[in-house]
């Protein structure tokens, strides 16, 4: 897999934790198991800048676009479809022998996709 | 919501990160590679803040697009594993899908093992006699690996 596209994708799941601990009613339960959500929230951003700034700048921006316009940015492929706009793909993307090899986007919709393992 | 796992009787490794992905092996419906990103979301989770959420029980978790369904690993050690401040000796291990439904589901999984911790305490739990067990106390229907 692209170095760049592992990252995105830890970077997707990296937004995802930082925003779950956002909401009340997980912090409520975080909280009442025992964790110390507050804390973890400002850590995992630290780690979030970190990684960002170890991801190609193209990439990067192109990840802070995408997120603005449709709240998730990376998406996997399933069934020749993107996962994001369910748009079948062209068949030379999805038939491509290096599908994880480059960091690819939806020609439909423009999310970054990639092809679970 | 699906409430299967699978269960690691005798953990073999000792510390943190060879736990998760000693944890993470047994998932069937995931390939390496995914393995390794799911590993690298779960540190990243603890390396934010230890998931100990009793004495020697530990309850590493996130939600990943790696996944598209709840993926739910228990983990026993007879020796205990470093966590790193603490020995654990339990280790619950959740990974919940991005889906729409997905923090809702999420949060009622947190939910659903916090009050089964605390319905049938640590030390039942610890002394559970099988992975069966250990899962039925959990509320979970175990997967036979």
């Amino acid at each position: 897999m692209h170095p760049d596209l592992e990252k995105l994708i830890s970077l997707h799941d990296l937004d995802v934790m930082i925003k779950d601990l956002g909401r009340a009613d997980i912090l409520q339960e975080e909280v009442r198991l025992g964790l110390s959500p507050d804390a973890a929230v400002g850590e995992l951003k630290t780690i979030r800048e970190q990684l960002s700034s170890s991801i190609g700048k193209r990439w990067l921006a192109l990840y802070g676009q995408i997120c603005v316009r449709y709240g998730n940015a990376v998406v996997p492929v399933v069934m020749q479809r993107c996962t994001g706009c369910l748009t079948r793909l062209p068949t030379a993307v999805y038939s491509a022998d290096d599908r994880n090899e480059q960091v690819r986007t939806c020609p439909t919709c423009g999310r970054i996709i990639y092809w679970a393992d | 919501m699906d409430r299967s796992c699978y269960c690691l009787w005798d953990l073999q490794s000792t510390d943190r990160s060879s736990t998760l992905s000693e944890m993470l092996s047994c998932v069937a419906q995931t390939g390496e590679h995914s393995r390794e990103l799911l590993l690298r979301a779960l540190e990243a989770r603890e390396l934010a803040g230890a998931t100990i959420v009793a004495p020697g029980t530990a309850m590493p978790h996130c939600r990943s697009i790696l996944v598209d369904d709840f993926v739910v690993v228990l983990g026993r050690s007879r020796e205990g594993v470093s966590w790193p401040e603490e020995r654990v000796r339990l280790i619950i291990l959740f990974i919940s899908p991005v889906k729409p439904s997905g923090p809702q589901e999420h949060m009622e999984l947190i939910k659903h093992l916090a009050g089964k911790i605390g319905e049938s305490g640590q030390e039942k739990l610890f002394k559970a006699s099988s992975s069966k067990q250990l899962a039925d106390m959990l509320g979970f229907q175990l997967i036979e690996s």
